[in-house]
């Protein structure tokens, strides 16, 4: 892969990693006595493992220039395969996790391992980790099939998701070294937020760039998603993320905002983290890959702008709708409830715009695992925005709040939308960008889909279940108004859903094995593809004929 | 509308612009009030600071993930009341960098478990839940009795604190790491600055049981017994009092 | 314009762009979706009328129902504590013995009693209140302090050796460490006080004389001469089977060696009169049963 990049590409790559090599050693020699030093020692040895290959093909022969006028994929083929590592890692995680709240003497008993330290990894390494690659490596894939040209260059591709997995490696390592700010979901520190920051701004320039060489006049829907994808995460990490370190040879940094404010600033984020990275971004997924798959046009185009704009308008009002009954002033609360139902109705827009699609392709939907995940993540993309409008509302908030009801919510549109079509989007994927007539085993395609229906369904009955027990068993009065049930009564009551939880979410990982087992399987033993599948070539004269007529 | 969209999905720029303004208006709209707003936090004259130690200890608190099963942050709804006590004020942790009311109660609310139990209940229940509450869930922290307390970085971290705007002195600054062990050792001659710098009530014990050895449970323990303690503003106010 | 072209499954017109092949459909918008937009819109501006809602600079609009949640609850706690206040009233205007021979209120304060009781001792007594080392069993056994709901009382409002000004003060010293005594006096001593509860007293004097004289000396101030101890005090009766730290031959040297100062939290604050009231009560009943 690296004899494909240009000399001056792997100049520049040596540059970056030199560079990185060298601000590690800094912070290895000069933050010794702090956990920052582990974390410099990382970068750098990081940065020299990539450093010495590129070094070795240094003085390589240019790469032949008919490479042009393909698409570049390796860095999708290698973000897919670290999307898959990082879902057997972090759901592993989870279970674990799920484990522990049945038998809490279930780790190692060593500080990393500890409940605390590892749902952070867990949350980290699912969104970041698995959603993130994901994202990352479709949007290249995607990008450049939508505007029908190449990546403008070779190296910031690369840049972009090898260093995003160095931010997701310093996340989660951190954490098991105590290493946190312990804002959800932004738990990362200040450097990895720093270093975040600049594979940020490049992966947009990146954007910008394949957008401007396009050559088709209009850029279309799933672009316009993961746009807003880059460009609000953006706004946001900034925003929550700012804080002063204790020293610039620290870990720590103390977080600008305090009390209410930061509250806001931290659900503002965290909502919104829903809404553009777990949502945004994987709506762009789906705006390519189902109508792909299911051999349709997009049911309305109209429809697909007011959702787009629905959503990007409205998600950023409701962060406060985490914030029910606390000390948040109510007005906010107000906003928050009132815009979290209006956007139920571009959300099901969507929703409604992806299943419509398949009208006229429901045989296929019978018969195709990878697109029966779609169909099912469209499916269940509409059950949790629903949910979560539902559970904005005050009063049922005030039910919901603080239970296992959120986290059966959070796990509907975790496993039942974005794991579905994210693992829909890579098996249809997979065959095309490894040039394969189809995934090596479509048995396993078949079972993960099954385990992954089953442990999503699972999963959410038992917190469902737990959840509402559990607000239940707080506000339960007996008959002469006391409270009926203390605080431990409740987590008494909990075991056997947790139970059912750690199996829904046994079966769900072994999904995923199997997945990576069939990954595995197809890039070294599937048929090669006798012709060019969906490889649709740069300069494709049937829909060159297209654009020119209707220029 | 349609038409004038069909023309902007044709710039990149364009779309870029758009949608950073479409999704710039909420944040702004909810969050810069809240900074200009004075009834937001509530005023609360006798709002002391975290000690250097206790400070110390909610590094602990976040670092072990504590926040992912507690909040701290009753709501004003009646049966919170009556279980855990007064409803939170803002003003109650307008000095948390970041705040912690968390968001799932894995285990209890703990907003105002100051002086709620003793410092041993705290040590042997961090140690071992499963020892002192039979049925309880909760990991253990077996560690934080192995670990000195880090207090060279002390002075740092309130200076830090300091920046982001918590009322610290540079006489609390300089001497932060002897507080610290001053708190944690009634016996030492550090006891007197403490009390000095900080407020009378301050809490000065071994809280882990060991007076002349600084550990991150004493920091820890410091700082569950001062939660819910740092301003009596929801006391003063009688909501949840004597009601139950 | 695009090259429009027909969808031969729907029949409607296609934008006429493709996009790697994808094409979309310009169905016009369903009417559903604009009269849910405008029903949950409507819903919203007159939710946002009538609740605190709009931020005007140091301000907010209050709504017109003149709504505020912290209102609302200081409401609710009136109204429930309104709903209760005749068994309120009986619990503030009874004396223990009254309460506990009327069964409907003994029935309220067993219920509220276990609530609070599991919401704030069983942490450490336990949730049937039977205790946990260096815990004392509440639910039976010969209590520290005395066992009548007024000494409880008492007990549960200032605490032992807990920062309340007029605090129990429990102080077992230590014998060992602190020098008062040496080793193998404190042997004789724990050997002798091992074998109170299990032997009896005379047959333990006969076993352990120079124990028996240590204790005279060193530990009959509290424990008295009989060691059946002393609720003033709250030393221990060292003679019934009951320990709060133990009664094998290790603890007791601990406890000897080491003292003891066990601490239990004052509730005068956190609970309140009437509430301390009522677990006293709850606990005494306990013990009844
Ligand atoms: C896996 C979830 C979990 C984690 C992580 C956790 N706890 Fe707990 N905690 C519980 C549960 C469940 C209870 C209730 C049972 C009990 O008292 O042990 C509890 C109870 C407590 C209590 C008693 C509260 C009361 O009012 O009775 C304290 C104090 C406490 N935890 C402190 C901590 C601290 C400090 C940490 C981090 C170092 C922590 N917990 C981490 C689950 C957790
Ligand atoms: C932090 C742990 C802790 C909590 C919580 C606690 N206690 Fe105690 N309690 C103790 C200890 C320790 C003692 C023994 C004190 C001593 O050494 O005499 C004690 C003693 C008592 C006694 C006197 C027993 C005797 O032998 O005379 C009573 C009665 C009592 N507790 C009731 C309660 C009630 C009621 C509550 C809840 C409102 C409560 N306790 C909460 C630790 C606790
Ligand atoms: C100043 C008063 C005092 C003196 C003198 C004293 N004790 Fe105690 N003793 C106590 C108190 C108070 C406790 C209860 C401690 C607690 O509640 O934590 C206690 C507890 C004990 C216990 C623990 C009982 C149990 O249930 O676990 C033993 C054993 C004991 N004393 C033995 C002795 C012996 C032997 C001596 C003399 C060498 C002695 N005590 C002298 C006050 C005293
Ligand atoms: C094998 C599958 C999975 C299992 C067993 C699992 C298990 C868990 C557990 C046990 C928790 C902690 C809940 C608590 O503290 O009460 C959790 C939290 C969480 N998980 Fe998962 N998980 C899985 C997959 C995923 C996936 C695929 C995602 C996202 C794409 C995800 C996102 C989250 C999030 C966001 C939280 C935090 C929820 C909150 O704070 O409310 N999980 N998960
Ligand atoms: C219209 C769309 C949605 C709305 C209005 C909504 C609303 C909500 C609400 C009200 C909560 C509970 C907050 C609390 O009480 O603490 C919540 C939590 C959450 N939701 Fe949604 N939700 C929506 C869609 C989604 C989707 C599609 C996902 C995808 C995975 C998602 C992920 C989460 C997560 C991770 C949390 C947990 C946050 C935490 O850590 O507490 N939501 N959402
Ligand atoms: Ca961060
Ligand atoms: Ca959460
Ligand atoms: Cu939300």
């Amino acid at each position: 892969m690296i004899t494909n990049l240009t000399a001056s590409e792997r100049r520049g790559a040596l540059l970056i990693l030199v560079v990185m090599a060298i601000v590690g050693l800094f912070f290895a020699a000069a933050g010794r006595g702090d956990p920052i030093a582990l974390h410099g020692a990382l970068i750098m040895v990081v940065a020299l493992a990539f450093a010495f290959p590129v070094m070795g093909h240094l003085y390589d022969p240019e790469p032949s220039a008919d490479r042009l006028d393909t698409y570049y994929d390796d860095p999708s083929k290698v973000g897919m395969i670290l999307t898959f590592a990082w879902a057997a890692f972090a759901m592993f995680v989870g279970d674990w996790l799920a484990w522990m709240m049945v038998e809490p003497t279930w780790t190692t008993g060593s500080a990393w391992s500890s409940f605390g330290r590892l749902r952070p990894v867990h949350t980290t390494g699912v969104i970041f980790g698995f959603g993130g690659n994901g994202l990352i490596a479709t949007s290249f894939y995607v990008m450049q099939r939508t505007c029908r040209v190449r990546l403008p260059d070779q190296l910031s591709p690369w840049f972009v998701l090898l260093g995003f997995n160095l931010f997701c490696l310093l996340a989660v390592t951190g954490y098991m070294l105590g290493i946190t700010q312990s804002k959800e979901y932004a738990e990362p520190e200040w450097y990895a937020d720093l270093w975040l920051v600049i594979v940020w701004i490049v992966y947009f320039v990146l954007y910008l760039r394949t957008l401007a060489r396009r050559e088709e006049p209009h850029i279309y829907v799933a672009n316009w998603y993961y746009m807003a994808f880059i460009l609000v995460v953006a706004m946001l990490h900034i925003v929550n993320n700012l804080a002063v370190p204790v020293s610039f040879l620290s870990a720590k940094s103390h977080s600008l905002f305090s009390g209410v404010q930061d509250a806001l600033t931290e659900w503002w984020y965290g909502h919104n983290a829903v809404a553009f990275f777990l949502t945004a971004g994987f709506l762009g997924m789906m705006y390519y890959y189902l109508p792909i798959r299911a051999g349709r046009p997009i049911f309305s185009y109209r429809m697909s702008i007011i959702s787009f704009w629905g959503i990007t308008f409205m998600y950023m009002w409701v962060g406060s709708h985490h914030l029910h009954h606390t000390a948040l002033p109510q007005w906010v609360q107000t906003l928050g409830m009132s815009f979290s139902l209006v956007l139920l109705v571009p959300s099901w827009a969507s929703a409604a715009n992806a299943l419509l699609t398949l009208n006229g392709a429901w045989h296929r939907v019978r018969d195709d695992a990878t697109l029966r995940f779609m169909m099912i993540a469209a499916v269940f993309y509409g059950l949790t925005t629903f949910e979560g409008s539902f559970m904005a509302i005050r009063s049922v908030n005030a039910l919901s709040h603080y239970t296992d009801w959120t986290v059966g919510h959070v796990h509907a549109g975790a496993l039942g939308w974005v794991a579905m079509i994210t693992f829909g989007a890579l098996y249809a994927s997979i065959p095309w960008l490894w040039k394969k007539e189809r995934m090596y085993s479509s048995f396993l395609v078949e079972l993960h889909f099954w385990l992954a229906l089953s442990g999503t369904v699972i999963y959410v009955f038992a917190l469902w279940n737990a959840g509402i027990i559990q607000g239940l068993m707080w506000r339960t009065y007996t008959e002469n108004g006391n409270l009926a049930y203390t605080f431990l009564d409740s987590v008494v009551a909990m075991t056997p859903y947790y139970i059912a939880r750690a199996i829904g979410g046994l079966l769900f990982l072994t999904g995923a094995l199997a997945g990576c087992l069939n990954l595995y399987l197809t890039i070294r033993f599937a048929a090669p593809a006798t012709e060019a599948l969906s490889l649709m070539p740069l300069r494709d004269p049937v829909s060159d004929a297209v654009i020119q007529a209707a220029e | 509308m349609f038409k004038l969209h069909y023309r902007l999905e044709r710039r990149a720029i364009g779309m870029t612009l758009a949608i950073i303004c479409a999704a710039s208006v909420g944040g702004f709209v909810e969050i810069a009030p809240l900074f200009t707003i004075d009834q937001t936090v509530e005023a609360a004259p006798d709002m002391r600071v975290y000690t250097p130690l206790e400070l110390a200890g909610r590094n602990i608190y976040m670092r072990e993930g504590c926040y992912a099963c507690h909040s701290q942050m009753i709501r004003t709804l009646r049966d919170e009341v009556e279980r855990y006590g007064h409803y939170s004020l803002a003003v109650e942790s307008k000095y948390d960098h970041p705040m912690l009311w968390g968001s799932k109660r894995t285990g209890p609310d703990i907003a105002p478990l100051g002086g709620k139990y003793s410092d041993e209940w705290h040590v042997r229940h961090l140690l071992n839940p499963r020892e002192v509450v039979r049925v309880s869930i909760m990991p253990s922290y077996a560690w934080l009795m192995d670990n000195d307390l880090r207090i060279d970085d002390l002075s740092g971290q309130l200076a830090a604190q300091h920046a982001v705007g918590v009322p610290y002195t540079p006489d609390m600054i300089r001497h932060a790491a002897d507080d610290a062990y001053g708190q944690a050792n009634p016996d030492s001659n550090r006891v007197a600055g403490v009390r000095a710098r900080y407020d009378d009530n301050t809490n000065i014990r071994a809280f882990d049981g060991i007076a002349d050895r600084l550990t991150e449970m004493d920091a820890l323990v410091a700082y569950l017994q001062i939660l819910g303690r740092l301003t009596d503003a929801s006391n003063l106010d009688p909501v949840g009092k004597d009601l139950e | 314009m695009a090259l429009e072209e027909r969808d031969p499954v729907t029949g409607r017109l296609t934008t006429g762009h493709q996009w790697n092949g994808i094409k979309e459909l310009n169905t016009p918008v369903p009417r559903v979706v604009y009269v849910f937009l405008i029903l949950t819109i409507t819903f919203g501006l007159v939710y946002a009328l009538c609740m605190p809602a709009i931020p005007l600079g140091r301000t907010y609009t209050k709504g017109i129902l003149g709504y505020d949640e912290r209102t609302a609850v200081q409401r609710d706690l009136e109204g429930a504590a309104a709903a209760k206040a005749p068994w309120h009233d009986a619990l503030d205007r009874l004396d223990y013995r009254e309460l506990a021979a009327d069964p409907v209120v003994m029935q309220e304060i067993r219920e509220t009693g276990r609530f609070l009781f599991g919401q704030n001792c069983a942490a450490c007594h336990g949730i049937n209140a039977s205790g946990n080392r260096g815990f004392p069993n509440l639910a039976g056994g010969a209590l520290n302090w005395g066992d009548t709901p007024e000494a409880i009382e008492q007990t549960i409002r200032v605490g032992v050796n807990s920062s309340h000004p007029e605090s129990r003060i429990a102080q077992m010293p230590a014998f060992g460490q602190d020098g008062i005594l040496q080793r193998p006096e404190v042997d004789a001593v724990v050997a002798y006080v091992h074998d109170l509860s299990r032997e009896g007293i005379d047959a333990s004097r006969q076993r352990h004389p120079a124990g028996q004289e240590i204790f005279k000396a060193q530990c009959a101030a509290c424990h008295g001469a009989e060691a059946r101890g002393n609720s003033d005090l709250g030393a221990p009766n060292l003679t019934d089977r009951t320990w709060l730290y133990g009664g094998d031959i290790q603890t007791i040297l601990d406890t000897v060696w080491q003292g003891r100062q066990g601490q239990m939290p004052s509730w005068e604050s956190r609970l309140g009169a009437r509430n301390i009231k009522l677990l006293s009560a709850y606990v005494s009943s306990l013990r009844k049963e």
